[in-house]
Formats: C-alpha cells, structure tokens, sequence
C-alpha cells in the first residue's frame, strides 16, 4: 500500500499547485464568461489629464474583454460593474461562453458601491459553480481568480491567498491574487473549485492600482441579498461621503498628523491651497493624529459644511502653521 | 478487503489537492498565530514581539513621538512610546504603554533565510483594515538576500515577492514557522502617481534588529556602525596595484593612526574579506555588513595580509563623538511633551522647562537666535548644563526664555 502511494505521489510530480490548477482551467472555468462592451461614451474609463493622461495605458481602460461569472444556470451573469459602465452601444454587449457561443448580453442592474452588474443573456443549462463555505475559508486559504482576458477562448488563473475576511464595509474579501481590468468581474474560487466571490474594485481611481497585490472580491452573501433588485434592473448608487480630497502618507518623523501624500485633482484640498507634503495636523478644532483620527473628525460633517483645517508646512524657515477653509464635498468610497 | 476500501479512498481524494490543502493548512495556522501579534501603527504597520508590549515598527512610520495612538487586531488601543529608534536603518522600537500577555510574534533568524522560501507579509495596505482592525496577509517567496541601498539605509535587505504596499511598512515578514524574520520598510515602484507594489518589496533583518536591540532599549537615537579612520576601495580596481580581483572583498588604502581602524591593526593594503562569518565581497557588502551591528560594539574582521590571513577585532564608531552624544542624550530630560510642529505639548511640573517659564501651546523658533527646524535639529543643540536661549511665540508674539538643561544622570 505503500508502494501505491508512493507512486501517486510521484506521478503527481513537485509541484503539487500545477496539476490541482490545470483541473480547475478545465471545469471551474467554463463558468467565467468574456464580455465585450461597445461604448459610446466613456466617463468612468479616462480618468486625469495631463501627466496622468501621458500614462493612459495604467489608467485607463484598455480593450479588450473583461470577464464574468454564470451565477444562474438560466442566464444570469455577475462582473464588476465598472467593466460594463458607461454609455452601452445599442446591442453593443456581448457574451462569449467557454464553448465560444457568442450572445447578447443585456445589463440589468447595477450597484455602484459594491461594484457589482447583473448581465442577462438568452441561455439555459449553463454550468454554475458550487458555492464556497465560508466558515472553511479563512485568511490564509488558498485562492485561484479566474478571467478570460485578453483571450476569450483561454482563461487566464492567478493564485493567491484570502488576505482578509472583511473589506468594503465588510461587503468584499480581500486577495493577493494579482487583479487587473480584464480579469476584474471573473471567479474567486477555491482550489476545490467553489467561489468565493466576484472580483470588483479594480478601476482607475482607486489607489491600489492594478496586479499590485491588493484585490477584491464582492461575497456570495452580499450578492444573494442585492440580485432581485439587480434582476429588477435597479441601479443603485453608491452613499457619497464628505471627502478633502488628499491621501495619506505612512507618517512624518518631525510633525505630528497625516503627511499629505497626494492631493487630488479638483478636489476641495486643491481649491483651498493645500499642498502634497504638508501634514494635516487639526481639522474643525479636533486634533488631527493618523488617518483614524481624520475619520472621526470629519464623522459629524455634512457635504456641503465649511471646515477649518490646520496644516504645517516645511518652508526654508522650518515648519510653519498654515490656516485654510474648505467646503467639504461628496463622494462614493472607494 | 479492507485493502481495497482503503485503495479506493486513496483513489478519491486527490493527492495533490490533498498536497496544496497540507501547505494550506500550515500557512493558515501561522496566519492564525502571528496575526493577532499585529500593531496597526498610524498610517504603517508594526509587531508586538514581547508579551509586555515591545514593538517594532520603520522610523519613518513612528518618528519618535511619545504617546502614539495604536491598535491590535480587534481594535484594542494602546499609546505607544518611541523608546529606540534608528533614522538611517528605520527601524524603531517602541513599548505599549500598560500592556500585559499581549499576543506576540518573536523575532527568528533572518541568516537561516534561502532564497525561494514560503514568506508571509502581514500590513494594513492602503490602510484598508481600519475599522474592522483586521489586518492584510500576503504570501510570497524570499526573492534576494543582501540587498543594498542608500537612504533610507536597507543596507542589508531581504528581497520579497510578498506583496507589501504603502501602510505596509513597519509590519513583519514572517517565516513558515511563525517567526519575525524582517520587518517590512520598502518597495520599488514604477507607475506613476501610484505607490503600488511590483512585486519588490523589501525588509530589515531581523538579525540586524537583534543586535542593535540593547542599544534601542537604552533609549533614544542608535547610530549604524561603522569603521572609524579606514580608507577603503573596491578590489581589483584599475587604478590601484595588488588589489587583489572584484569579488575578493574590499582593500584598505589608508589608516590613521590613533582611530578605533589604527588601533585595530589594519594596515594599508589590507583585502578585508570576512567580518562575524559573512563573506564580504565589495564595498556595497561592506558597509552592509558593518551595519549589521549599531556603534560602540566590537566586532572580528578578517583581512589577506600578503600571503597571511588575520583577524582582527574592532570597535565601530567614533568613540569621542559616542560619548558627546551620550550626554546629549541624557540631557534631553527637559520636562515637556513633544506636540505637532515645535509646538510644546505637556509641561512636567517643577521640570526644567517649567523653571524656564515654558507652556504648553507654546512654539519654538529660535535656540540661541538660530532659528530650529525640527525637534531632531533641536535635540542636537543640547548640552549637558548648557543654558540656552529660546524663542517661542505665544499669543502671536515672540517670547525669549532660559533653559537650563540638566547635568547628566551619569558621568563618565
């Protein structure tokens, strides 16, 4: 009996991932789909201008297919809803299936927040996957995301492992499985084959970029509860939040705050003068100390409130105290 | 027949699924084990590596600020103060004001390292677990060892494809076996406007953090060490006769007497090759190495002396500086609380900044009509039994006062 196992073992080769992963390009495949948008417009895929612009190939989004995931035998896809926004061409919207059938595709809800679009198409009897069991799966958990971008014909695997259980207000896990535009809307499945999630989130502006190693993906639990709106064809925006406008360093040896480590285009922080590298130290009176502090001090504002905010600058003097008002305006996260 | 009930289980389940799901369950109980040992530092990360509350964290996260506000996983809050702290290594240790059987992670041995094994990133990128307190686990391979680069000085990095992004720095790297190997500081980047990962990442070692740890709970800023009136250059540069080939190590090309090198021994002409049993072969090497160990410690080197091999031991750093700087350092009891900016925060009653008629609010300009930048350029101002001329603005006006700061607890 031994010898039988030693012999299982052998056939199997070192490297134990390659077989286990190849089956999963086999079956679980076939239930990630390509989806082809033409557009007439565009408004969530160019982002920035000038220096951003001349980058248009990280920020921007590219052709090509992205991908999706059969949630319903009966026709029902989920993707990111990023990879179908903007302004749908009239039957500009097609679906390609593992066995390459090629079919119009109708976008039935939507929900900003969560990233997540409802797709329609005329099929029956197509293969869904098994649903994870998410007490069984935990950070650590091995973890395969599924696209079928740039080929529709051959899915693309990346592994990766659950990096945390609870992201997006708790609506997303969180993979190191590398994410980029096309595979965004595929499976995030366990090595037995089960899905976890629907990848989502990866869009120009938020900071995490692409393949960085900081994905998500939106919970069967959160996706069962939106899908009668989404089959209803609701579109259901995201909350907007007060928001300054800047990003936040890791920190300042000297002052005591949040370094400033990005200002956003057009954003209140800009209008009032704020600069990249100062450190935001008070906001409305409350002492500003990390980006936890922030939070709560901006809590009890409204969109549309007036704020006084206190930054130290480094001029050639040393640091010095600087004053600004700002109207804090809205904005969905993230 | 049980032989064939067992042959046909064995048939079902299979053997490699069975493989990852082996290597699934070890990565997941380390997981299990070194994340609740977490600190969410700031906008960083950082890792509790005693049950009463010491932690690592970069320089570049904590500063040396007292009083930080931190958490566990959970969401448990602590305030953390700087204890060590090193600027040029960034790595600072601090210690969780009343902590007591905390969760934590004990540092490993990063010399033990290969290139290519499992390694466990644990971060809060993008500051995403803020909130739900949970932090972010990646996974990857040790990539390089020995890595060198200038400011931030990670003279002696460990290269890892685990991904770590910004609010990952200060967070442990973490071997299979649950132990702290580095502590996550660094990642090269490419795209623009956006600090994302690449897959390059890069940490301190662990070794290296061990042997300044004496000095770091002493207290205040540790400097690297180095060799104190030695010359050196690459071997088997052109311009130089028998200096040996690239790769033989580095050659000494001047000692001055009178210096920690001259007294050592070393001798111009010198092929300095070994130092505590890491091979040195070049000056990227060299000074990472060296600084493997902070000033005021000795260490053993070895040289090719003509056909001779010598070891020798030396004293790293500038002994005279070392010592100017220990009692700049004492001095630093002024009695008052570092707040944003120069601005002073708490003034300790009866302290010598309450003497001098200091107040909280208060904010600094000038030291002796020199105008200071930053509190690290106003601590190198200090000395012992010095007294010196501040100016602060309160109100709007400027306001000149003495302070005198203390002798120093212990002289030498």
């Amino acid at each position: 009996m031994n010898l039988l196992l030693a012999f299982l073992l052998a056939a199997s080769g070192d490297d134990p991932f390659a077989p286990v992963l190849a089956k999963l390009r086999e079956t679980a495949s076939k239930s990630v789909v390509a989806i082809d948008v033409e557009r007439d417009s565009d408004p969530d895929g160019i982002t920035g201008s000038g220096a951003v612009a001349q980058h248009r190939d990280y920020y921007n989004r590219p052709k090509g297919p992205t991908s999706g995931v059969i949630y319903e035998a009966d026709g029902f896809i989920l993707t990111s809803r990023f990879n179908v926004s903007g302004g749908i061409r009239k039957n500009g919207l097609k679906v390609t299936l593992w066995d390459g059938r090629q079919l119009a595709g109708e976008l039935l809800g939507t929900d900003e927040q969560r990233d997540i679009a409802l797709v329609k198409i005329d099929a029956t009897a197509l293969p869904v996957l098994a649903h994870a069991d998410m007490s069984a799966v935990g950070q650590g958990s091995f973890l395969a995301l599924i696209g079928r971008s740039p080929e529709r014909s051959h899915p693309t695997i990346n592994l990766g492992i659950l990096s945390a259980t609870s992201r997006m207000n708790k609506a997303a896990v969180q993979t190191d499985a590398e994410m980029n535009y096309g595979n965004a809307g595929g499976a995030l499945i366990t090595l037995k084959g089960e899905l976890v999630g629907i990848a989502c989130n990866i869009k120009p502006d938020t900071v995490w970029g692409q393949s960085g190693g900081v994905g998500f993906a939106c919970k069967l639990a959160e996706i069962d509860k939106l899908l009668p709106r989404l089959k209803k064809g609701e579109k259901i925006e995201a909350e907007k939040r007060p928001f300054l406008g800047i990003r936040a360093g890791e920190g300042n040896p000297d002052v005591e705050g949040i370094q400033i480590a990005e200002v956003m285009k057009d954003s209140p922080a800009e209008k009032a003068g704020i600069k990249k590298e100062d450190v935001l130290v008070e906001l409305g009176g409350v002492k500003i100390t990390d980006s936890e502090s922030l939070k709560e001090a901006l809590e009890p504002r409204k969109i549309g409130d007036e704020v006084e905010l206190k930054v130290m600058r480094k001029e050639k003097a040393g640091w010095k105290e600087k004053a600004f008002k700002l109207k804090l305006e809205g904005k969905a996260e993230p | 027949m049980t032989a064939a009930l067992v042959l046909s289980l064995m048939l079902m389940q299979d053997p490699d699924l069975q493989k990852v799901q082996e290597l699934q369950q070890k990565l997941r109980a380390v997981v299990e084990k070194v994340s609740p040992a977490y600190v969410f530092f700031g906008n960083g990360s950082g890792v509790c590596i005693s049950s009463d509350g010491w932690a690592l964290t970069n320089f570049h996260v904590s500063g040396d600020r007292q009083g930080q506000r931190v958490r566990m996983p959970g969401g448990k809050q602590f305030l953390a103060d700087i204890v060590g702290f090193d600027p040029l290594g960034d790595i600072s240790l601090c210690k969780l004001r009343e902590a007591k059987d905390l969760p934590f992670c004990e540092l490993g041995d990063s010399d033990a390292l290969q290139v290519g094994q499992h390694v466990i990133a644990v971060g809060n990128p993008f500051l995403l677990g803020n909130g739900s307190w949970e932090p972010t686990i990646t996974f990857g391979i040790v990539s390089a060892l020995h890595r060198y680069m200038d400011n931030p000085g990670y003279f002696d990095a460990i290269q890892t494809d685990a991904q770590i992004n910004p609010g990952n720095s200060g967070g442990p790297l973490i071997t299979m076996d649950g132990k702290v190997v580095g502590i996550n500081g660094r990642i090269d980047i490419k795209r623009f406007m956006n600090r994302v990962n690449t897959g390059i990442g890069y940490a301190i070692p662990s070794r290296q953090i061990q042997r300044y740890m004496d000095a770091f709970k002493r207290g205040g800023r540790v400097f690297e060490g180095f060799i104190d009136g030695i010359q050196i250059g690459e071997c088997g540069d052109g311009r130089y006769d028998n200096v040996g080939e690239y790769g033989d190590g580095v050659f000494v090309a001047r000692v001055d007497a009178e210096t920690p090198a001259g007294k050592a021994g070393f001798e111009p002409g010198d092929i300095i090759f070994e130092a505590e049993g890491y091979r040195i072969t070049n000056a990227n090497r060299f000074h990472g190495v060296v600084s493997n160990w902070p000033e005021g410690v000795s260490i053993r080197v070895k040289v090719r002396r003509k056909a001779e091999e010598k070891e020798l031991k030396v004293f790293l750093g500038d002994p005279a500086k070392i010592l100017e700087r220990k009692r700049a350092m004492e001095a630093t009891e002024l009695g008052f609380a570092q707040g944003p900016g120069l601005q002073l925060g708490a003034i300790q009653p009866g302290g010598p900044a309450a003497k001098a008629g200091l107040k909280a609010g208060d904010v600094l300009t000038h030291v002796d009509g020199r105008r200071v930048g930053s509190w690290t350029e106003f601590r190198a101002l200090l000395r012992p039994n010095a007294e010196l001329l501040l100016t602060v603005t309160r109100d709007g006006k400027d306001v000149e006062l003495t302070l005198k700061v203390p002798r120093p607890k212990t002289d030498e």
